[in-house]
């Protein structure tokens, strides 16, 4: 993998995980995790207990002059 | 530092303290470890009700207990395998109720499809517990994966608290497949490895 472009090897280690807690890409994975969590549209998702577009829907219809 | 990093050391003041007074009044790591697991047990109630900010508090609670056990048993000299034993069948009892808490939760609401996520994401997330402890009677170590059990109860704990559940069971599920995957091929080289080196 080594000689594989920086992209796949990013894809690599993302899937293969070898790295430690609290270190940058610990913090990296934290940080995407969190952003899918709280930022992906409960609707989109259909999540039985919250309802609404969250904030990206929000933005989507803020961009869409709604 | 990382934040991950400062996080846990802000953390680890308040546990410290609850650490040194488990210590002072003598209370058995074992003991512990039983108490986490029934206070787990009444958030996976909670969340069978669909009430998840008490669960989210409990969840706290019950995990205070789950991770103080062992660092106790270190400072009382009371480290035993039966111990270590002990502490992962229980985690394993804690894991598994959280989860029937939500198939509970959803099996109510007639929510078929979030009953399936939540049992997948349950099967792999006691399989990455089953594939690390069964690859560690054949090689040294196996700590690959990032979805291990302090970040599926920090997930739950977020989920439970900004009403973010069903974002969250996807993360775990998504995660914990890999995890597994990550075992069984690190498991799968090393083993070969050995084959071939033993082979020549």
């Amino acid at each position: 993998m080594k000689r594989a472009p920086l992209p796949a090897r990013m894809l690599w280690n993302a899937f293969f995980w070898t790295f430690e807690r609290a270190t940058w890409q610990y913090d990296v994975m934290v940080i995407a995790i969190l952003a899918f969590v709280w930022l992906t549209p409960p609707d989109w998702i259909k999540d039985p207990m919250a309802h609404g577009s969250g904030p990206i829907g929000w933005l989507a219809d803020h961009l869409k002059g709604k | 530092m990382t934040f991950t990093g400062f996080i846990g050391n802000i953390c680890m003041f308040p546990l410290r303290a609850i650490i040194r007074l488990s210590v002072a009044l003598r209370i058995h790591p074992n003991t512990l470890t039983f108490i986490g697991v029934l206070i787990n047990s009444w958030a996976a109630y909670k969340l069978a009700r669909g009430h998840f900010i008490s669960a989210g508090f409990i969840m706290i609670v019950a995990n205070i207990f789950d991770f103080i056990d062992g660092k106790v048993a270190l400072e009382t000299g009371e480290v035993s395998k039966f111990g270590g034993f002990w502490d992962s069948v229980i985690d394993r009892f804690s894991d598994i109720a959280l989860f029937i808490g939500l198939i509970y939760l959803y099996s109510s609401l007639g929510r078929t499809d979030y009953v399936m996520v939540a049992s997948f994401a349950m099967m792999f997330a006691l399989m990455t517990s089953y594939t690390r402890a069964r690859a560690e009677s054949l090689i040294a170590k196996c700590k690959v994966g990032f979805m291990e059990r302090p970040e599926r109860i920090v997930l739950f704990m977020i989920g439970a608290f900004t009403n973010r559940m069903a974002a969250v069971l996807w993360v775990i599920l998504v995660l914990a497949i890999f995890s597994v995957a990550d075992r069984v091929i690190l498991t799968y080289r090393i083993l070969r490895d050995e084959e071939r080196a033993a082979t020549t």
